[in-house]
């Protein structure tokens, strides 16, 4: 995986819905039918640092189950946040894309 | 992420990490318990789907770990962790910490104490404006055995017209005089001094102002600068007194200013000017128009900004040899001056003194290093098989090392705290014992840079130390060192280094010793010398009669010859006399040429030191007459003109023949030419009042009554005890003339204890480090046997076992301490023959090679090796086989 492109993702998996851990990580692997699947190990540093940067807020809630479970929201720095990575991640593609089909 | 808001979160992981630490807990467990529930939804049962669950999460430990250290501030929580965990292993390891540390803070309390003395003494510049600029000028006569003589008048004015590299040249004369009027009547001792002789220096008053050109007098001295001491003690600190009157010498005079505390006058100390004189006054203006021949005023320059002291030294001798040629009165020897930086000048005595205590003191430092490094080791060597196992568990050696340097970080604070504890301490004590050519440095303070870089020295060779033991470990084979129960491959390893840190430890002790050892016995020789008096027992006080009230030689002599006799008759006095100077005060030296021959080359005659005498003198100070006569009452105004002359003189003057009755032209009353012809009547042994070192220079004695002084010391010395004197001594006086102060009353012991002060100083110094670096070795050599027996543990039970004595195992325990002791000593003894030159200069009666201190050295050492060997051997000897085998 692209390095930044893991907090894209759970930024924007999270801005849709806010989820607990887990519940992101299966979001991630369903929307992209499994192309990405990011490990626990990857995935719980990645939230408590968002979390820390205030990009996410984590809060004590029920998961989809009614189980106790962490579930984390968006704020409004992450939002500033995601707009601009994918400012960046469609300039990439862009640029990627005029490399791999130059007109 | 903005720094302030990164901070913010980085605190927080640190603060509240526990907090941090249960929410991921409860967040990982939900996790966990969610897996579980999905895969029993799977139709697994609960345990085998509780063990998937852990297994698709990957550990929750693992996980921890991973988010941990992806918090915002883990390096730093890292860290903070390694020292609590250093913190707490050395606090569990209280015997190592305390060695550790009390190690640290004698080296580095030591270092910082001796380096902050000798920065302010040696390197910090003078406390005056612009100080290397400042250039003291001697005059140079070599050749009558006076290499650092002071100027005349006429020369001083020569100097300021002529030499182009200076913005100006001033001058100083220290002298006594009396205060009366306003309150009891006070002897003080003040600096004449020319008008710019403050603002050549930049030194300004504390209140009012220091004298300008229209201070010098053309008829008797009107002004007076005060020091703080005198305006505080005479004068309650009154800020009214500037533009006040007082009675000086029985003048009226102007009190202009007040100079500010802790001002002192740091002069060469040959030129007899103290660093705290009471009060100045200035020359009278025609101070410059005195005889070339009639020398005594200390010269000071200021070079202009740029002017090397050579160039400066060119430019004085210059002007040196061209009045030497102008002038019919340097005939045909010329003139030489020779320049020297005032600093440089001023502590020329002191330098090799520091000097050579640096070097001791630096070497106890290295003592401590060695020490610290030895602990180290030791403590790396107690836990390789931890450190093994750790690595085998796949600890990561970067945090081997960087828990390595956190307790290393530990130790440097400890140590830094408690050696800056230690230095302050010893700076105290270095102060109260600090001999009068030192009193500067009554307050000095330590010197933080210093404290910092010795601190960081000795944790930087420790650390090495540490880290070599480490890095052996990490290169080594795991399997093999857990194999052998972590003890035998890393040990022996550890074990040769420390066992040559102490050989190397007590050799180094071995050199402080035998330096120590010289210094005292240069002190004992320096307390046997015979200086040609007795100073024992002899009680000496000063007198000065006013001018005005004495007008007459007559009533000079009617005076002393009085108080002599009343004196002499006190009961419990022995004799009682008078003399210019006393030997080893700082009054400044009187000398005369002397010719045996009439139209002799007076440029090219010697001098010899004048004194005036009464005819008790000799008697009361312990003088021996060799030849001849005694002055006696009759050698007064009426009499012959007559002269006792020392014996270098006889020697010198008359080789092979008897000095008695032989004349002498001379120059008593210091007019600048030997005119006065005197009849040598006695030859009196030397008499040591310059150096205690050796016999410098002819000393001719004058009678009193022919050659007046004023004023006087005088001298009484007593059957008993002379300090009983003081009180009959006052009353006499004051019988005589009530308004005379007597003033300097001092045994005549104490000015020999003051010329023998620098060597009881770095006497004292040396001893004490000596000691302290015997200690350190003594300890190291402790650390290493106990540490011996410790791994030797099941030998030495085997041994008993097999039924080896207590005496043999003792024996074996003992031997080991003395062989390391052996190699340190012979070590020590051959870098102490290589070293100890370098402190030849220090040495007085005893040759750097000096046997005495040498072989004292060794019955010292096998003290040290059995007194640190002993407490291992007594708990070798009580091995219980059983224990011992089993401990393997």
């Amino acid at each position: 995986m692209l390095k930044g492109t893991l907090d894209l993702l759970i930024l924007r998996t999270i801005e849709l819905q806010p989820r607990h851990g887990l519940a992101v990580s299966e979001r991630i692997a369903q929307i992209t039918r499994g192309t990405f699947v990011v490990k626990p190990g990857s995935l719980f540093p990645a939230l408590h640092r968002l979390e820390q940067e205030g990009y996410i807020a984590g809060a004590w809630g029920e998961s989809a189950q009614g189980r106790r479970a962490k579930v984390y929201d968006i704020t409004p720095a992450g939002r500033k946040r995601l707009a601009a990575e994918r400012k960046s991640w469609d300039r990439i593609v862009t640029a990627v894309g005029q490399v791999l089909d130059p007109t | 992420m903005p720094l302030g808001a990164r901070m913010r979160s980085a605190w927080r992981t640190i603060t509240r990490q526990r907090a941090l630490d249960a929410d991921l807990d409860a967040e990982l467990r939900a996790a966990v318990d969610e897996l579980a529930a999905a895969h029993r939804a799977a139709g697994l049962r609960p345990a085998e789907a509780r063990r998937r669950a852990l297994l698709d999460l990957g550990g929750t430990e693992q996980v921890k770990e991973q988010v941990r250290d992806a918090r915002v501030g883990a390096p730093a929580l890292t860290l903070l962790r390694d020292i609590a965990l250093a913190w707490r292993g050395l606090r569990k390891a209280p015997a190592f910490t305390f060695a550790a540390v009390v190690t640290l803070a004698i080296g580095v309390g030591a270092n910082t104490a001796t380096f902050s003395l000798v920065n302010a003494v040696l390197l910090q510049p003078l406390p005056y404006h612009a100080g290397d600029r400042l250039v003291f000028v001697w005059s140079d006569m070599t050749a009558a055995g006076y290499p650092r003589g002071p100027l005349s008048g006429p020369e001083l004015a020569d100097l300021r017209g002529q030499a182009t590299r200076f913005e100006g040249f001033g001058a100083i004369w220290a002298t006594t005089t009396a205060l009366t009027g306003d309150n009891d009547p006070q002897q003080l001792r003040i600096g004449l001094v020319t008008a710019n002789f403050f603002s050549l220096l930049g030194a300004g008053a504390a209140l009012g102002r220091t004298f300008v050109d229209e201070d010098e007098p053309t008829a008797g001295p009107t002004t007076i600068l005060l020091s703080d001491g005198l305006w505080r003690t005479r004068y309650g600190a009154d800020p009214a007194i500037i533009g006040r009157r007082v009675l000086v010498n029985d003048q009226p005079t102007t009190v202009i200013g007040v100079m500010p505390p802790g001002f002192r006058l740091l002069m060469p100390p040959d030129s007899n000017v103290p660093e705290q004189l009471e009060a100045w006054q200035p020359f009278n203006r025609n101070m410059t128009r005195g005889p070339r021949g009639q020398m005594f005023l200390r010269v000071v320059g200021r070079m202009r900004d740029g002017v090397t002291v050579d160039e400066a030294a060119r430019d004085v001798a210059t002007v040196a040899a061209d009045i030497g040629a102008r002038y019919a009165e340097y005939g045909s020897a010329g003139r030489r001056f020779s320049t020297v930086g005032l600093h440089d000048d001023g502590v020329r005595d002191l330098r090799p003194a520091l000097f050579v205590l640096q070097g001791g003191v630096a070497v106890l430092l290295l003592i401590a290093c060695v020490n610290v490094a030895g602990l180290l080791v030791a403590r790396a060597a107690g836990r390789s098989r931890e450190t093994a196992l750790r690595l085998a568990l796949g600890a990561g050696r970067h945090r081997l090392i960087s828990q390595c340097l956190a307790e290393g970080l530990v130790l440097a604070g400890l140590g830094a705290a408690a050696g800056l504890t230690t230095g302050g301490i010893l700076l105290r004590l270095l102060a109260a014992a600090r001999p009068a050519s030192l009193d500067r440095i009554a307050d000095v303070g330590l010197d933080p840079t210093v404290l910092a870089f010795t601190a960081a020295t000795a944790l930087a060779v420790a650390l090495a130390f540490s880290f070599a033991p480490l890095a052996e470990m990490v290169r080594t084979n795991l399997l093999g060192l857990l194999h052998q129960g972590g003890r035998s491959l890393g040990s022996a390893f550890h074990h040769r280094v420390r066992r040559a840190l102490v050989v190397l430890q007590v050799a180094m002790g071995v050199v402080l010793l035998v330096g120590a050892g010289l210094l005292v016995r240069t002190f004992a020789n320096l307390t046997t010398v015979q200086p040609g008096f007795e100073p024992g027992g002899v009680l000496t006080f000063r007198l000065g009669l006013p001018g005005n009230r004495y007008r007459t030689q007559e009533s000079l002599d009617a005076f002393a010859r009085e108080l002599e006799r009343r004196l002499a008759s006190l009961p419990g006095v022995a004799h009682a006399g008078a003399i210019s100077h006393l030997p080893f005060d700082n009054i400044p030296n009187w000398s005369t040429t002397y010719l045996t021959e009439a139209g002799g080359d007076e440029s090219r005659a010697r001098r010899a030191d004048s004194r005036a005498v009464s005819p008790g003198a000799f008697q009361a100070i312990g003088a021996r007459i060799v030849e001849g006569r005694d002055f006696t009452e009759d050698d007064d105004k009426d009499g012959e003109l007559v002269a006792i002359v020392d014996e270098r003189l006889a020697r010198l003057a008359w080789p092979g023949a008897s000095a008695i009755g032989q004349r002498l032209a001379t120059d008593p009353r210091v007019t600048g030419r030997p005119t006065v012809w005197v009849k040598v009547v006695g030859v009196v042994r030397h008499l040591r009042h310059l150096t205690l070192l050796e016999d410098v220079r002819e000393q001719v004695y004058f009678p009193v009554r022919q050659a007046h002084r004023n004023p006087m010391a005088w001298m009484v010395r007593a059957t008993g005890d002379p300090a009983s004197l003081s009180g009959p001594i006052r009353t006499a006086v004051a019988a005589l003339d009530p308004q005379l102060p007597v003033f300097d009353v001092r045994p005549l012991s104490d000015y020999v204890v003051g010329a023998r002060a620098i060597q009881r100083f770095t006497m004292l110094l040396a001893a004490v480090f000596a000691g302290l670096a015997l200690l350190l070795a003594s300890v190291g050599v402790y650390g290493v046997i106990q540490y011996g027996v410790t791994r030797r543990q099941p030998e030495l039970a085997l041994r008993v076992a097999l039924g080896a004595g207590r005496g043999s195992v003792v024996r074996l325990v003992v031997g080991e301490g003395l062989r390391l002791a052996l190699a340190g000593l012979a070590l020590g003894l051959a870098a102490a023959l290589v070293a100890v030159p370098a402190m030849g200069s220090q040495l007085y009666g005893v040759t750097p090679r000096d046997p005495i201190s040498y072989i004292v050295a060794m019955p010292v050492l096998a003290a040290v090796a059995l007194a640190a060997s002993a407490m291992p051997a007594w708990r070798a000897a009580r091995i219980n086989p059983a224990d011992g085998l089993r401990a393997e």
